[in-house]
């Protein structure tokens, strides 16, 4: 079963001569374990699709399931239980809450949860541990760099026992090592088993996942075959 | 020619057999770049014509009974290695893209759509870059895959420079007052019929 | 296989250990940015502060009553004379209990019409020991002995150490004493028993009214019952209820604006939160809980700063409340007051955020991530809520202002309504300005724009200004309307009038040509001596066919003088209440009250500005005459010479001119060293003083609430403004860059100013109208002498302080500002 299902989904946005059209009939499947890329120029509709299928805004037609669950059913109370237990998400930039500390913002959607504090922290102290950030876990986000924050976002987004990760522009703001530490980060939770839409017009931020979705105007316009093995790209072969 | 140079380098290190600077060659620059033995010999023989590098016959032969060649750089071969890595490559007058030639020709031939040309392009390098990524992902960080590491961010910048390139030529097109090649001029593109021409004049520059 | 599916039995909202998750962020968050929040958290301390200190002032300013009756429930006065006063007295005693008596004297004040109180007071009496205090010397002890306050030490002209003549005895000085309750009330004390004949005695008891209903044995005749206890304190209830009310609904207003903008700046880290799966009610509870603590630390801090001002300036209060505030009294504080109004500053500020909590809760998370405000709510619909609001509100203060429940309602739902009137009115002010130069237009856009905070922000101000206008209105309609019974006092604070008898009613010594001259040249020294212009000669009438009255005590002898009296018959005598001397309406007389003698009519006697038909003319006579009375527009004061006969009716009533004395008026109040200067020429010569005695309403009280509704307006003003404006920082550093100049910026910080304080300053001056006609029932007339200067003051003054202001500060733009943007 897909852990993301969008079927013939639509939004529009404003009446009349202001009307826009920012999905026009997307289908979209992320299986468990899948990171897929949406790629596409601004305007083309990406971050809507990202937005939908993370619970934020409902779209104008069609149909979204979350792990089967079908998300136009729900109530605003239920999505944000979704959102709690079974959604991550990574932003471009502001994704962590001034005034908690790295270790408390990974443990925030488990408390929201009814986790208690210890159980909570120790939870989000797991994620940061292997994402390599123990000896941060009581600093504040501006005590950290951009790349360390990104990364607390990561483990933020996948603490818990949650199965579909979204990320819009997750590394927009960085340099390519720290982008590419967070893609690494990222590909790491997919190897585990969740699913993943990394939303960007960034091709080497896309070349991270299994497949690319090329979006335009509303539209899936195409999407990459499956990666061939690594090895046809090297003539001679990787000696042993 | 860098291997010229790549060999002067290796060399730079301390005195070294011809296949052992192949081998070498091939660990620094990741395997991306194979090189034969017969252009390593003859490489060196340039060098060595040059005087920048000097070569002496080793004490042990070879299995097959040729001498066994020992080669060690020539103060000349420092100074001609320091020269060389200072100078930057020539950069000025542009490569002959084929990729960029092809998009051209789409453009004036009639009844083709451009955008899709653009994309099956994109996609082909798209996939590449997932192909080199994949490569980086798999590959651990230790040391001696660090010339291998900076060779497939050579790779993926140049492929993602190329993925920039087709999207911004793909706006460009986008922008175009209406296709000249297949629409008859209506009233409101006659009034700035001009200006498509210069336009593809600055793309054919680039 | 993925946590959708998997329903854990968890409550939708996360249960505690979210709210604790939450409000531990949002005590964080107060804890970084409390500086962000300082205007907010010092403008409701400062508010918390002020109703303390005025909790305080109201609780201690209602003690006149105490200063008369102590620690007793029951003051009943029994006529000295009476017959059986002793035992009257033990009957008393007999049904009360404990009780206190003391016995009065009058002692007359050479020069001055009003007596002195002489009492024989026990220091250590059972209730009215906290009245008395010693503030030099000691208690007096001997039957020669007596103590005096300061006060009277001056009318009498004595000091400690020096014989004072009271009545038919002298006493040597001991010691100055004072009443701490009431430093107004001058005496002699005299030891217990010494004030014998009495004029009059108290009896202070503690009863109850049962007590006393059933307590008969005093006879009727002279005796005089005086209660304290639960009316007071009813009031001083509602006076620190109306206190707390207003104080806390401007709290309220405040803390909405301040919270609105808050709510704005967190907009985006609210909306992260709920991508992370915090619902509604989770957003609504980091706002409360930042509400919640705003509350909480300006309720201690105001509480500290308003016990602390209290404290310090306690003694200030003194010369203005009349009466000591003594260590122990000011903590004699109505506790349950202070404690209520701190729970309500909490109470106010957390319901304060709910209201912006609501709003953002309600942002699509999108748009908040995005940080778009949420869309301005259709004015019409606010207005209509508003209109309701506003109107039963009124209607409630209208018809049942009496009730103090239905008070605090009132004054609730119309300010409320106010609240939800102002979008309607800052909509309507945009829509005028919108012809107006790109910095005013982009200045009141934005007022629109942020319509919840300006709108928080404009009630503040109207509610600020109201008050203000409130008193200025209700001050100057008081003293417009004083009616009949002269409230206003017995003279103006500028005259003086010297009689030839002991006062204006008294009999008047025939007096030589010679007698008069001197009389006259000591009058004309008091006018020098108090620094006015001239001296009118005052004539009464007197009924030459009457007999000279003799000598009574010290009261000289000589002609009565007619006067208009209440006649009425008791058994076979008549009792004789006098209410009005009157005067002859010489031209000098009548000009001085702006009259003159064409403008009477005919057919009228005598011509006042009180209504005394129906009196009788006491003339010493057995025929009543009972004179028609012209009444004329003037305020009136009892002891005024406004009250005139006609020459033509001195002629009908055969009655001749003689003179009384004179009047003396100086530009200015007159001051206590001038008047006692007064006082000792008078008493030189034989005559008699009178001036002003009470306080009444004056003009001042208008000017000084005007003024500080004003300077609180533009606190307000200030804290809004600079919250709106810092919220447009980006839009300034856009216009910066487009090449505006500083001009520009001052313009657009000035129009704000100026647009928030004209809006204010006539919402408030309209409810303040609309709130004065509702006290007094709607009559219109008591509107009519509305004080334009005050209302001008604030109508034009404020917005153009508050635009100058703007204007000048906005040159240098804050750091802090530069800033805020950063996140």
């Amino acid at each position: 079963m897909s852990m993301l299902e969008m079927r013939q989904v639509t939004k529009r946005y404003g009446h009349g001569p202001t009307e826009v059209n920012a999905l026009r009939g997307v289908d979209l499947c992320v299986d468990p374990g899948e990171l897929v890329a949406v790629m596409g120029p601004s305007g083309s509709g990406k971050s809507s699709l990202l937005t939908i299928a993370g619970s934020l805004e409902a779209p104008t037609s069609g149909e979204v399931f979350v792990g089967g669950a079908d998300l136009l059913a729900m109530s605003r109370n239920e999505t944000a239980r979704l959102r709690r237990r079974s959604i991550g998400y990574v932003f471009q930039d502001f994704n962590l809450l001034a005034g908690l500390t790295a270790a408390e913002n990974v443990a925030l959607p488990l408390e929201l949860d009814g986790t208690s504090v210890k159980v909570a922290r120790r939870a989000a102290m797991l994620a940061l541990g292997e994402l390599g950030l123990d000896d941060k876990a009581s600093r504040f986000p501006d005590q950290l760099s951009g790349g360390e924050r990104q990364r607390v976002a990561v483990a933020r987004a996948v603490v818990g026992d949650r199965r579909l990760l979204l990320a819009d522009e997750p590394s927009g703001a960085l340099d390519s090592e720290n982008g590419e530490a967070v893609m690494r980060l990222v590909r790491a939770a997919c190897s585990r088993g969740v699913a993943g839409v990394v939303v960007t017009h960034d091709a080497q931020l896309a070349s991270w996942a299994d497949r690319v979705i090329f979006l335009r105007d509303g539209r899936v316009a195409d999407s990459t075959a499956a990666v061939p093995g690594p090895e046809s790209l090297l003539t001679g072969g990787r000696p042993s | 020619m860098s291997v010229r140079h790549a060999l002067l380098a290796l060399l730079s290190d301390g005195p070294k057999f011809g296949l052992q600077l192949r081998q070498d060659f091939e660990a620094r620059t990741g395997e991306v770049w194979p090189l034969n033995v017969g252009q390593v010999y003859t490489t060196l023989q340039r060098l060595e014509r040059d005087g920048l590098v000097a070569g002496e016959d080793a004490d042990d032969d070879l299995a097959d009974g040729g001498p066994r060649k020992h080669f060690h750089i020539t103060p000349a071969g420092e100074v001609e290695l320091g020269h060389w890595l200072r100078t930057p490559p020539d950069l000025s007058s542009p490569p002959r893209d084929e990729l960029v030639i092809k998009v051209l020709v789409a453009v004036q031939v009639a009844g083709v759509d451009v955008h899709e040309v653009i994309q099956v392009h994109r996609r082909y390098v798209v996939e590449l870059m997932q192909q080199w990524t994949r490569l980086k992902a798999d590959a651990t960080t230790a040391d001696e895959d660090l010339g291998f590491a900076l060779a497939v961010d050579a790779e993926l910048f140049r492929l993602d420079s190329v993925v920039r390139w087709l999207d911004a030529a793909e706006g460009r097109l986008r922008r175009r007052p209406v296709d000249v090649a297949a629409a008859p001029a209506t009233p409101r593109t006659a009034a700035p019929l001009p200006m498509p021409a210069p336009r593809r004049r600055t793309g054919l520059r680039r | 296989m993925n946590g959708a599916t998997t329903a854990l039995p968890r409550s939708a909202n996360g249960g505690r250990a979210a709210r604790r998750a939450l409000v531990r962020w949002s005590v964080r968050l107060f804890r970084r940015e409390w500086r962000q929040q300082l205007l907010v958290l010092s403008l409701l301390t400062l508010a918390v502060a002020a109703t303390i200190v005025g909790i305080a002032i109201g609780a201690n300013a209602t003690t006149t009553v105490q200063a008369e009756l102590g620690s007793a429930s029951h003051l009943l006065t029994i006529d000295g004379h009476a017959s059986k006063l002793s035992e009257d007295l033990d009957a008393a005693r007999a049904a009360f209990g404990t009780i206190e008596v003391i016995s009065h004297q009058d002692v007359v004040v050479p020069g001055s019409v009003a007596p002195l109180d002489l009492r024989d007071q026990d220091p250590h009496g059972a209730f009215k020991h906290a009245t008395l205090r010693l503030v030099s010397g000691r208690y007096p002890t001997g039957p020669d002995e007596a103590a005096v306050t300061d006060g009277a030490a001056t009318a009498l002209d004595v000091q400690v150490g020096v014989a004072v003549r009271t009545g038919d005895r002298t006493r040597q000085v001991v010691g100055v004493v004072e009443n701490p309750l009431n430093l107004s009330d001058e005496f002699v004390l005299v030891p217990t028993g010494q004030a014998t004949p009495a004029a009059h005695v108290s009896v202070l008891a503690h009863i109850t009214d049962e007590q006393l209903t059933s307590f008969h044995t005093i006879d009727g005749t002279g005796l005089s019952v005086q209660s304290g206890g639960d009316v007071t304190s009813s009031q001083a209830a509602a006076i620190m209820l109306a206190i707390s009310t207003v104080g806390m609904l401007f709290i309220g207003l405040l803390a909405v604006s301040g919270f609105t903008v808050m709510a704005q700046r967190r907009l985006r880290a609210l909306g992260m939160l709920e991508s992370i799966g915090a619902t509604d009610r989770h957003v609504r509870l980091v706002m409360l809980a930042n509400g919640a603590v705003v509350g909480l630390v300006s309720a201690i801090a105001g509480a500290a700063l308003g016990l602390t001002a209290w404290l310090g300036f306690a003694p200030h209060l003194e010369r203005i409340l009349r009466h000591r505030v003594e260590h122990v009294n000011r903590f004699d504080l109505p506790w349950w007051a202070l404690v209520a109004t701190m729970a309500l500053a909490f109470l106010t500020a957390v319901v304060a955020a709910w209201w912006p909590a609501r709003s953002v809760s309600r942002v699509p998370v999108v748009a908040a991530l995005s940080g778009r405000p949420p869309d301005p709510q259709p004015a019409h619909r606010s207005a209509a809520v508003g209109a309701l609001l506003a109107g039963g509100g009124y209607l409630l203060l209208f018809f049942w202002r009496s009730t103090a429940p239905m008070l605090v309602a009132g004054i609730l739902a119309t300010t409320i309504g106010m609240l939800f009137l102002a979008p309607v009115a800052i909509r309507a002010l945009a829509a005028i300005g919108g012809r107006a130069p790109v910095s005013i237009r982009l200045a009141l856009r934005d007022l629109v724009r942020y319509q919840a905070r300006s709108g928080a922000a404009l009630g503040a101000i109207t509610l600020a200004i109201g008050i203000a206008a409130t008193i200025a209105v209700a001050d100057s309609s008081m003293q417009a309307t004083a009616d009949a019974a002269a409230p206003n006092g017995n003279l103006r604070d500028t005259e003086l009038v010297v009689y030839l008898g002991r006062e204006s009613t008294a009999p008047i010594p025939d007096a030589s040509a010679t007698a008069l001259a001197t009389a006259q040249a000591s009058a004309q020294q008091i006018v020098t001596a108090v620094g006015a212009a001239s001296a009118i000669t005052l004539q009464a009438a007197i009924n030459p066919d009457a007999a000279t009255l003799p000598p009574l005590g010290n009261q000289p002898g000589g002609r009565m003088p007619a006067s208009l009296a209440k006649v009425k018959s008791i058994g076979n005598g008549t009792s004789v209440q006098i209410v009005s001397a009157i005067y002859v309406a010489t031209p000098e007389l009548l000009a001085s009250a702006g009259l003159t003698a064409d403008g009477l009519d005919p057919a009228a006697d005598i011509v006042s500005p009180r209504d005394l038909n129906g009196l009788q003319l006491e003339l010493g006579r057995r025929d009543p005459t009972v004179p028609k009375v012209q009444v004329y527009d003037l305020a009136a004061y009892t002891s005024e010479p406004t009250t005139m006969i006609s020459t033509a009716s001195m002629q009908r009533l055969n009655l001749q001119p003689i003179t009384a004395g004179w009047l003396i008026r100086s530009d200015s109040a007159l001051t206590s060293a001038q008047i006692s200067a007064a006082r000792r020429i008078a008493a030189d010569a034989g005559l008699t003083i009178e001036t002003r005695t009470t306080t009444g309403p004056n003009g001042a009280l208008g000017t000084d609430s005007t003024t500080i509704g004003a300077l609180i307006a533009l606190a307000v003003l200030a804290m809004t403004v600079g919250l709106i404006r810092s919220e447009t920082a980006g839009d300034l550093r856009t216009l910066t860059a487009a090449g505006a100049s500083t001009r520009t910026r001052r313009w657009l910080v000035g129009a704000t100013a100026g647009a928030l304080g004209l809006l204010g300053a006539v919402l408030g001056i309209l409810g303040a109208h609309l709130a004065v006609l509702a006290w007094n029932h709607g009559r219109l007339g008591s509107l009519a002498h509305t004080p334009i200067a005050n209302l001008l003051m604030l109508i034009v003054g404020l917005p153009l302080v508050a635009m100058t202001a703007g204007w000048v500060l906005a040159g240098r733009q804050p750091p802090t500002i530069a800033r805020a943007a950063l996140t």
